[in-house]
């Protein structure tokens, strides 16, 4: 086992931004240490009346998914934050999550699974749910009502233990959309219940929600 | 509100560069009459909020009617009912295009009426209907895409043994005409609705494409078939290429209005009466995704009528007598030279086009970029007006001579290409043939035509809309192949 104090911290940095932004996200995460990224699309919520009112108010967005030691990406927000100024709205929003384990990284890795790393008390926590595909606008209703102030929906396939199929020839997985809401400490408690009632997540089949802490989030709507 | 501004932006971008290029033809080569730059320039105003509210509309309102419906087919797990669907859907679809009436009424009227204008839309549509059943079946039997493909263009080489070049040109011009700004974005969402529910992301990913390509060649297939049938293999009568005489400005566009928005609400209501079919039938959608749906396709409608009224009023015109005034000028290669910058350009207003560029992002997850895709589509069409330029200017060239090794070289091309860029190529045919083309360079290609010696407006109309269809599918392909060598350690498709 590796001397604990050689092992670096790793964390998850993860960028929000509009569609075609992304290659520059990773472009500038290159310069500041981190060593590759991996952009997923989604789509985000945009906050006007006039919008809404048109029903124009999805925004096609790209999540971009950075790994690198502690310095690099806490760096590399910072970066982002100047750059792309996320302090004004709808420019996009970037968090850093701290990792238990990381493998395959050209970095290095890091192994942190078996001790207990004292987080400091997080501002944010990140809420994941996966739900079937078309149920994400009521749960994104739902927070909202709670407290979220804006949602990103990605588009995924997946199944359940019992949900594997096949029709035809071809092999079936369900498409899910996975929804994730930062919030505020404070504010993910009655969130994550709003969620839970509103979809009847602790019955079985009707999705997963999960929440992690967040280190450093910049960019969300006060 | 800076989605609104980013959209229209976009469309900016896609439809200055047609201003510019006859802007400065009018100040240089071919001075145009006011009533007519300014009728262009209004014209240009119309497509760019036209095409800006009308991309809205596809997002929301019939790319998810499509996805609906796609998943919908293949979550019953019935052959027949994926069959029936498959064929009504593609029947009322094309039977309600109208580029297909246009088209048809000029068959009818060429052939002196041997082949009436209602058989061919019901023909055409029959043809399409089938092949879409069958592109469906290829999707949800996991067939490749690249074999059937081959068999479908073998047999209408067979067949186009048998008729006259006239009336290939003829068939060819129909795939073009059927898939419509309204046809090609819905099959395109048929398709990525069905392929989307199957597991791992490669086959889901290629199976995207290609359905619009097998269902536009069923109208290939249905004219060639009943120009044997029929034994009318004649094109006789002319028609002139005219230029409206009236010289006010906006009289056209209050002319034209009426008749289109008749047009794209015939268009739209095949696909309004299944979605509300299916909907209380099946979907049962939630008030509100219900209430955005709706929306959607009144954007759709309100974006389409102000596009086609722009390009109609403001832009026919203006594409005839530039051809004639160039034409005219007795320089065959000017002709040539500029019907290639209008092909480039031309192609970067077309509607569809970004629907199937915003697929290809979303579905590849911005792998393939928007950019390389117009980039080479533009080429290729570029090349087409260029092409059928020189056709017309020398009468020895006749269409098949570039159909021909042009399909062919595409055939033998999808055996190396990965699948997913055949079935973008063969897409972007039907893509690239939309009302901008079918109206614009179409008008442009009769304007030369009738200023030249010995070309005939009608015999030489027909088969331009062939050749935007058949160049994209080499161009496509070849961005693929760039794209296989290039991608050192990639995501997609380089250890085929």
């Amino acid at each position: 086992m590796t001397n604990p104090s050689d092992v670096q911290q790793f964390e998850l940095c993860c960028a929000i931004v509009n569609f075609g932004t992304g290659s520059k996200v990773i472009h500038i995460a290159k310069e500041n240490g981190i060593t590759g990224g991996t952009i997923l699309l989604g789509k985000g919520t945009a906050h006007s009346y006039l919008l809404k009112l048109l029903d124009l108010a999805e925004v096609r967005k790209e999540i971009v998914l950075m790994i690198g030691p502690k310095p690099a990406t806490e760096k590399t927000v910072q970066v982002l934050c100047q750059r792309l100024q996320f302090q004004k709205p709808n420019h996009g929003i970037a968090f850093t999550m701290p990792l238990s384990g990381v493998f395959g990284s050209r970095n290095g890795y890091c192994d942190n699974l078996s001790e207990s790393r004292g987080v400091q008390n997080t501002m944010y926590k990140a809420i994941f749910t996966v739900v079937d595909k078309g149920k994400a606008e009521i749960l994104i209703e739902a927070a909202n009502k709670a407290g979220a102030r804006g949602a990103t929906i990605i588009n995924a396939r997946g199944a359940g233990s019992h949900e594997y199929q096949k029709l035809f020839a071809m092999d079936i997985e369900p498409e899910k959309e996975i929804v994730l809401i930062l919030a505020e400490t404070s504010a993910a408690e009655p969130i994550v219940n709003a969620i839970r009632t509103e979809m009847n997540i602790d019955e079985p089949g009707n999705g997963i929600l999960f929440i992690t802490d967040v280190d450093q989030a910049h960019g969300l709507r006060r | 509100m800076n989605v609104l501004i980013e959209k229209f932006k976009e469309v900016l971008y896609a439809v200055l560069p047609v201003t510019f290029i006859v802007l400065v033809l009018n100040f240089t080569i071919v001075p145009l009459e006011t009533h007519l730059l300014l009728r262009f320039l209004i014209g240009a105003l119309w497509i760019i909020f036209g095409l800006s509210i009308f991309l809205f509309g596809v997002d929301i309102g019939i790319s998810p009617i499509g996805n609906l419906m796609g998943g919908y087919l293949t979550k019953t797990n019935k052959v027949w009912f994926v069959g029936i669907a498959g064929l009504i859907l593609g029947f009322f679809i094309s039977v309600a295009e109208p580029d297909l009436h246009i088209l048809a009424a000029q068959v009818a009227f060429v052939t002196s009426g041997a082949i009436s204008k209602t058989s061919i839309v019901v023909v055409v549509s029959i043809g399409i209907a089938a092949l879409l059943a069958l592109g469906l079946f290829r999707i949800v039997y996991n067939k490749p895409l690249h074999k059937l493909l081959t068999v479908l263009y073998l047999v209408i080489f067979g067949l186009a043994l048998f008729t006259s070049p006239e009336f290939l040109a003829v068939s060819f011009d129909a795939s073009g005409a059927t898939t419509g700004a309204m046809t090609v974005p819905f099959i395109l969402a048929l398709a990525l609705g069905v392929s989307s529910l199957k597991k791992g992301g490669k086959a889901s990913e290629e199976d995207s494409f290609g359905l619009v390509a097998i269902a536009s060649s069923g109208a290939i297939l249905a004219v060639i078939i009943m120009s044997i049938i029929s034994k009318s293999d004649k094109i006789s009568g002319s028609l002139q290429a005219t230029v409206s005489e009236s010289t006010s400005i906006i009289g056209p566009f209050f002319y034209k209005l009426p008749s289109m928005a008749g047009e794209v609400f015939l268009a739209l209501l095949p696909l309004l009466v299944i979605f509300l079919v299916f909907n209380s039938v099946s979907f049962k959608l939630r008030h509100r995704q219900f209430v955005r749906i709706m929306k959607g396709l009144v954007y759709t409608f309100i974006g389409l009528v102000l596009f086609l009224t722009g390009v109609n009023a403001g832009f026919m015109d203006v594409g005839t007598t530039v051809g004639y005034i160039l034409a005219s000028t007795g320089q065959p290669w000017i002709v040539i030279l500029i019907g290639f910058i209008l092909g480039l350009v031309v192609i970067l207003a077309e509607p569809a086009v970004y629907v199937l560029t915003n697929q290809i992002e979303n579905v590849t997850s911005g792998y393939v970029k928007r950019t390389a895709v117009i980039l080479f589509l533009s080429i290729g069409v570029g090349m087409a007006v260029a092409l059928s330029m020189l056709r017309i200017t020398v009468p020895a060239i006749q269409l098949w001579h570039y159909l021909l090794p042009g399909y062919l070289i595409s055939i033998i091309m999808m055996y190396y290409v990965p699948p997913l860029f055949v079935g973008i190529a063969f897409d972007s045919g039907g893509v690239a043939s939309g009302p901008m083309t079918a109206t614009f360079v179409l008008a442009f290609a009769q304007g030369a035509a009738e200023a030249i010696e010995g070309a005939n407006v009608l015999v030489d109309g027909f088969g331009v809309i062939a050749m935007v269809a058949m160049t994209p599918l080499i161009a496509l392909q070849i961005l693929g192949i760039i794209f296989k060598y290039k991608s050192t350690k990639g995501g997609l498709e380089v250890n085929d």
